[in-house]
């Protein structure tokens, strides 16, 4: 039997019977949690174990057991459809999941209205995988909403502080008016093909590319650059990542702007919209948008006083470099270069879903610890907490791409591919890179500076935030010890399935 | 013929979005989402509505179908997706004014321009 | 604090409110055969709670609304809806087992026992949005009064 159902029907079970878990005990509601994702996480694995070993992708209809209707040979119904990019997002949105959920054990033991709290975040880690298994356009809208709303949920969940309830608002109005327009871009493309399959969508947009398909496109490309933080309109992003818990931070900034944002992007372009357009001006345009985030994300992540405002200016800056591998890939279409672009950006999905997930739980423990995440005030940490510090001199290293660690591979596939696509490229994302380390080792060295008043009694977290730093830590070291098998093995082929949008469409429509 | 469903619902949409820049008070920013929304949810309908050889379809009751047979009948699925995004659209206005209820408590104000404690 | 309306306020309530909610059953119970479903008719059902605590004020509401008792419905009505949707697993999700195989629910179309898994589906989800609303509404109205 097929296990891709059970990545939506674990966690939602999860979420549904937590009112009634909770009704035991407070202990029992807090295993029950990481129970739940720690299924939902074998599950993944399992998922994309199965399609890396067949090359194949998976469609599972709902309801029927073909996508076909009766007697017609298009399909009517909801389908899933995961290839290699989605289980492999999926497997990583199911990782971050359990240790944030562990991580929050400790972390909000404090508050009040945890079982809420945990319903949500299963609800956040539903969508997400909703998002990355779906082969129904309007099914994706869904899966979006749910999981925009939880984030927005989760953002706003200390209501007693003004700083969650301002981010949660921000965060909110605009995530709404870039759901309304990727709703309008669907109603659009609705309209003008009859159907909701992106397959079969596909196959008719490459039939008759017409002029309300480019501005449907151009709609739902807003919306998803407006949910994955791209530049001109990143600004929620920096308020709030910062202002929600810090297991939430994570989640935000390493899963939701990628699951929400850049996966859709690349799923958008490079299934359905594919070789109907002038991919080369489309490439030219993400391009464009990707240097722009690229060096402002980082350049504003330099001046920061705010340790957690930094990292999340710091996501703005890596959400770039994953943006310029997906242009790269889309204007060189079809050679080497574009391939190895593509893989050097879901590589650095990847990677930076870890890291990123390391340094905010980091900068969670300081705050749990001392109470302040104002950089001025937290000089000489390193004495007080060494295993925290320890975790953070590794996730910087990691993000700013030095080589025993993860993040260097990724960083060198986009460097070399721009290299060759266009040296002015190489030069950006360099320039963006120089910006980061700048604003990393500014951290660094506070860490380790001279002992101040606030972080004398200062001591390192408990066992259940310190576990999942170190296994992320782990996790980035053994990533870094074989960069190249795990670029060959998985990112390669990953990118070649998803430059192939005939197999895509063929997979569902049989043939 | 001027497909006036059409015009209504882009013009909806249009001031949806004019009333989403230039207001201020955050209870006419969450009216100015669902004025955005219920345009978006007029075009999906009436893309179901499609004229067949002049006749304009009927609702999908499926009781007394054997009186309507041979008549055409509206597309289901847009009526579906709309009711979907109706129910998210609800759960979006209950959020939205659960947070405003708690930004007037913190801040004493509806005014979007005053929450700019955030800063750096 | 006086929070309740008059008297012919009350009376008229007291006879609208159950007709209210026998309308909003029906939609849920005919859901799979006319207009409007678990949704709708959950809605409808909450607007006659939320005439409640309109008409009567919140200390009586309050009276009457346990919160445990409420988000514990609110959650056996999804885990219902998700039970529903996993009988056909053998087959595929959202299978809809009961009426292919006419084991349940697998009348003349068009009757009110027919339509497989449907009727079900829409109980769970008119139990769930019933509860979900009047949670929903129940704590905006408790807030205000906090802040006093």
């Amino acid at each position: 039997m097929n296990a891709l159902p059970f990545l939506i029907i674990v966690p939602l079970f999860g979420a549904f019977s937590m009112p009634l878990i909770k009704l035991i005990s407070e202990k029992v509601r807090d295993i029950w949690a990481v129970i739940i994702s720690a299924v939902t996480l074998g599950v993944a694995a399992d998922v994309f174990y199965t399609i890396w070993k067949t090359n194949k992708i998976i469609v599972y209809t709902l309801g029927d057991t073909t996508p076909l209707g009766k007697g017609v040979g298009f399909p009517i119904r909801i389908v899933w459809e995961v290839d290699l990019l989605g289980a492999l997002i999926a497997v990583t949105i199911a990782f971050v999941s359990l240790l944030a959920i562990i991580y929050s054990l400790e972390y909000m033991r404090h508050d009040t209205g945890l079982d809420k709290y945990y319903t949500l975040i299963l609800i956040l880690e539903l969508g997400m995988l909703g998002i990355v298994i779906t082969g129904d356009i309007f099914n994706f809208y869904v899966f979006l909403e749910i999981m925009s709303i939880a984030s927005y949920a989760l953002v706003a969940f200390r209501n007693d502080t003004w700083e969650g309830i301002e981010a949660g608002i921000k965060y909110m109005f605009v995530g709404s008016l870039a759901s309304s327009f990727i709703l309008l871009g669907i109603a659009l493309l609705y309209g003008q093909y009859g159907t909701l399959t992106m397959a079969y969508l596909s196959q008719y947009i490459t039939r008759e590319p017409t002029f309300v398909s480019k501005v449907a496109l151009a709609f739902i490309l807003g919306g998803l650059l407006f949910k994955s933080g791209a530049v001109p309109v990143h600004m929620w992003l920096a308020d709030a990542h910062p202002a929600a818990p810090s297991s939430i931070s994570a989640m935000l900034s390493g899963l939701v702007i990628k699951a929400g944002g850049v996966y859709a992007i690349a799923r958008i372009l490079f299934s359905i919209y594919s070789i109907s357009l002038n991919i080369r001006t489309l490439g030219w345009i993400i391009i464009f948008f990707a240097c722009l985030t690229l060096i402002v994300g980082n350049a504003m992540a330099v001046i920061q006083t705010d340790m957690k405002r930094l990292f999340a200016f710091s996501s703005v800056g890596q959400i770039g470099y994953i943006l310029l591998g997906i242009g790269i890939g889309l204007a060189a279409y079809g050679t080497d270069i574009g391939q190895i672009a593509l893989a050097g950006a879901i590589y650095h999905t990847v990677n930076h879903a870890i890291m990123k997930a390391l340094l905010f739980l980091v900068a969670g423990a300081v705050l749990h610890e001392v109470g302040t995440k104002n950089l001025n005030e937290l000089s000489g940490l390193a004495r007080r907490m060494p295993l925290t510090s320890f975790a953070f001199l590794v996730g910087a290293a990691a993000i700013i791409g030095m080589p025993p660690l993860n993040g260097f591979a990724s960083k060198w596939l986009l460097y070399e591919s721009s290299a060759l696509y266009n040296p002015f490229l190489a030069a950006v994302a360099v320039v963006g890179t120089a910006f980061c380390t700048a604003a990393y080792i500014r951290v660094l060295f506070t860490f380790f500076g001279k002992e101040s008043e606030k972080v004398k009694a200062a001591k390192d977290p408990g066992k259940a935030m310190i576990i999942p730093m170190i296994i992320l830590i782990l996790a980035i070291i053994i990533m870094g010890l074989l960069p190249w098998q795990i670029n060959e093995s998985i990112m390669i082929p990953t990118a070649k399935m998803l430059e192939e949008s005939g197999k895509y469409v063929l997979a569902v429509l049989g043939g | 013929m001027i497909p006036f469903q059409f015009v209504t619902a882009f013009l909806l949409i249009f001031m949806g979005i004019y009333a989403f820049l230039y207001k201020r008070n955050l209870i006419k920013l969450i009216l100015a989402l669902n004025i955005i929304d219920c345009g978006i949810h007029l075009l999906l309908i009436s893309l179901g509505y499609r004229l067949e050889n002049g006749v304009l379809p009927t609702a999908p009751i499926y009781t007394g179908y054997e009186t309507l047979k041979g008549t055409p009948m509206v597309g289901p699925i847009p009526q579906a997706l709309v009711l979907t995004s109706i129910v998210i659209g609800v759960c979006v206005l209950a959020l939205a004014m659960a947070l405003t209820i708690n930004a007037y408590r913190h801040y004493g104000s509806l005014d979007i321009n005053k929450l700019r404690r955030l800063r750096g | 604090m006086e929070n309740d309306m008059g008297l012919i306020v009350k009376t008229m309530a007291r006879a609208t409110i159950p007709l209210i909610g026998i309308f909003g059953a029906y939609v849920i119970s005919h859901g799979h055969l006319t207009p409007g479903g678990g949704f709708q008719g959950g809605a409808t059902v909450a607007g006659a709670g939320i005439l409640f605590l309109v008409v009567f004020g919140l200390n009586e509401a309050k009276k009457r609304y346990d919160k445990n008792l409420y988000s514990a419905l609110e959650g056996l009505g999804g885990l219902a809806f998700l039970g529903a949707a996993m009988l056909g697993l053998s087959i595929a999700f959202f299978y809809n087992i009961l009426w292919r195989d006419k084991i349940a629910f697998a009348g003349q179309p068009g009757t009110l026992l027919s339509a497989g898994y449907l009727p079900i589906m829409n109980l769970a989800v008119g139990l769930k949005v019933f509860t979900g609303l009047v949670s929903a509404m129940m704590a905006i109205a408790l807030f205000r009064r906090w802040k006093k």
